[in-house]
């Protein structure tokens, strides 16, 4: 039995005569599977999701789910998904118990599961103490886990989140993470579309690259782990010499994985994170251990270099 | 495994119910239900004790209802378009339809839904403007005052009330912003399609029979007892008043091609 979820073949999708959003598009992704779908803004990330949720129609080429094509039979097709598009508007009128009892009965589901996948799903994104209040007074971040809340309402067995962490709090970033984890557990189909590296590699089993409308690679994350050691490099230049017991000092830091020396005051050390917060973190830490630093300098490069040199190395930029 | 064409039906319309529900809501959580239901008893009244007071009443029952049933349109036009102005344009421009239009219906059954969700409520308004008439009549005149034409104006009314939302509902479909579709509507019955009507009656001086607003004009012609000069198309050149059946034939027209029109775009809009 074809044991594929979610696939798309030959999408295409233009906008106007000029604009080619999303260009000859093909993959599949296998139940239980975590992809992520990684790219630039711009590079027809949400066109290609947009296309599989049945938002918009494909200019040519087929999307189909459990093997239903999305946009000729959108009744069946989307019947066991949950989907996060963008940021949606929240219907500010209502309260979370309306928002989540309407969809609950779109999806087909009775009072006493509805009732009760409020409670659980209102725990789930936090806002419990909030399911009578209006969501007109709800914060983005507020709105946008309530999306989240929907998305999952209906326990789907397809996940198909555009930009999950956008526009949340590190706290609910974390929780983000931890969620999709916990969906991987129970063999949950996840597709997720990110800009962010360090979001998919830690959460992903495998990730579709995509750069201007087209796949240009499908790999595992260990991939992305190679490319984020870039990201977690960090040029640092000391007031005073270090010696080879200083170097072994640094070396013992928690935070520090690697430390590489340039010159007799300047080292290029490796973070075991990639994020702003650790950088400021192993900062703090060096200084501690009574060393001054006079200058540092973050290793500048992004997701669009690595998809120029990518493109370059198959001969297509 | 496939339905049968039976359970699709019932599956659609169980989703058009939905949307009914929730647009329902809708309306009455923003206030949209009070004000117009207040409009709706607020107005007849107000034609009830400022005479009791200041004035006296009409001679007759059909002088009182032509008087009081003149307002009328004005209430269809203005709960109209607060209740049909942002039915289908909302969702694209508060980005609500991202959560919506991702769900397992059919786009046509909500927006369907939508459009029964707007004119369910503007019917309310009008029934409940003509009881409270009615009862004002039976209060004055008693029970003999309660007229056929009183009833055909009723119907005139209800039926012009499906072709004015209809047409604020093709609006919404059409247009990106919930403050266009609500004006354009508004200002269109209130203003741009009687100008129009104007124009060609007293400059042209031609009859213009298959305006919408002119055929309204029958919720009060009714209770006029002389035939009108020239009613219906090919008639007489001057003041022109609406033929009874071409005027219901035309709201009934417009009611129908608007509304299939709006469901058919705004089918084919999509969140990009």
């Amino acid at each position: 039995m074809d044991d594929c979820i979610i696939r798309t073949e030959n999408l295409v999708k233009k906008f106007g005569d000029n604009i080619i959003a999303v260009d000859d598009v093909s993959f599949d992704i296998d139940k239980g599977e975590v992809v992520g779908y990684l790219g630039p803004n711009g590079a027809g990330k949400t066109t290609t999701i947009k296309i599989l949720t049945n938002l918009i129609e494909p200019t040519s080429g087929t999307a189909c789910i459990n093997g239903i094509d999305v946009n000729k039979y959108p009744k069946e097709a989307l019947k066991d998904v949950g989907s996060l598009i963008g940021v949606p508007g929240v219907y500010g009128y209502l309260t979370p118990q309306e928002v989540l009892t309407y969809f609950g009965k779109v999806y087909r589901m009775s009072q006493r599961e509805i009732d009760q996948r409020i409670e659980e799903v209102l725990e789930m994104v936090n806002l419990s103490d909030w399911r009578h209040s209006k969501i007109e007074s709800f914060s983005t971040g507020m709105e946008r886990r309530l999306a989240i809340g929907k998305s999952i309402f209906h326990e789907p067995s397809i996940l198909i989140l555009d930009e999950p962490v956008l526009g949340l709090d590190p706290e609910g970033i974390r929780e983000m993470r931890e969620l999709i984890k916990s969906f991987q557990k129970k063999e949950v189909t996840v597709f997720l579309s990110s800009h962010l590296l360090d979001e998919v590699s830690k959460v992903c089993d495998s990730v579709i690259f995509l750069y201007d409308g087209k796949v240009v690679e499908r790999d595992s994350v260990e991939m992305i782990d190679q490319m984020m050691k870039q990201f977690r490099l960090i040029e640092v230049e000391f007031l005073n010499d270090l010696s080879e017991d200083d170097l072994r000092r640094l070396d013992e830091l928690s935070i520090i994985e690697d430390i590489e020396k340039i010159n007799r005051r300047k080292f290029r050390i490796t973070k075991e994170e990639g994020d702003p917060a650790s950088t400021a973190h192993m900062l703090r830490s060096v200084i501690e251990e009574g060393y001054d630093i006079i200058s540092y300098s973050p290793k500048k490069s992004d997701l669009e270099d690595f998809y120029v040199s990518l493109m370059g190395e198959r001969g297509g930029a | 495994m496939m339905k049968t064409v039976k359970e699709d039906i019932k599956e659609d319309l169980k989703n058009t119910c939905l949307t009914v529900s929730f647009e329902l809501k809708k309306h009455f959580r923003m206030k949209r239900m009070i004000i117009s239901f207040g409009l709706a008893i607020g107005l007849p009244l107000i034609f009830y004790i400022v005479p009791r007071i200041w004035a006296s009443f009409p001679d007759t029952a059909e002088g009182f209802a032509t008087l009081n049933l003149s307002f009328v349109n004005l209430l269809i036009i203005i709960s109209g378009s607060l209740f049909a102005g942002d039915a289908v344009v909302g969702e694209f421009e508060e980005k609500t339809g991202l959560l919506l239009f991702s769900t397992p219906q059919r786009h046509s059954t909500i927006f369907i839904g939508k459009y029964i969700g707007a004119l369910l409520p503007t019917l309310a308004v009008v029934s409940i403007y003509y009881l409270t008439t009615s009862l004002e009549i039976v209060g004055i005149y008693g029970t003999g005052g309660l007229s056929i034409e009183l009833f055909q104006s009723f119907i005139i009314s209800l039926v012009y009330t499906t072709s004015a939302v209809s047409l604020i509902f093709f609006f919404s479909s059409i247009l990106k912003r919930k403050i266009t579709s609500t004006l354009l509507g508004f200002f269109s019955l209130i203003m741009i399609l009687p100008i129009i009507e104007s124009v060609l009656q007293f400059l042209v001086e031609v009859e213009p029979w298959y305006i919408l607003t002119y055929s309204a004009g029958l919720i009060t012609d009714v209770f006029v007892s002389v035939p009108p000069i020239g009613g219906g198309p090919g008639g007489q050149v001057g003041q022109f008043s609406p033929d009874f059946y071409m005027g219901l034939t035309i709201m009934v027209l417009h009611t129908l091609v608007l509304f299939f029109l709006s469901v058919f775009i705004a089918n084919r809009r999509r969140m990009e």
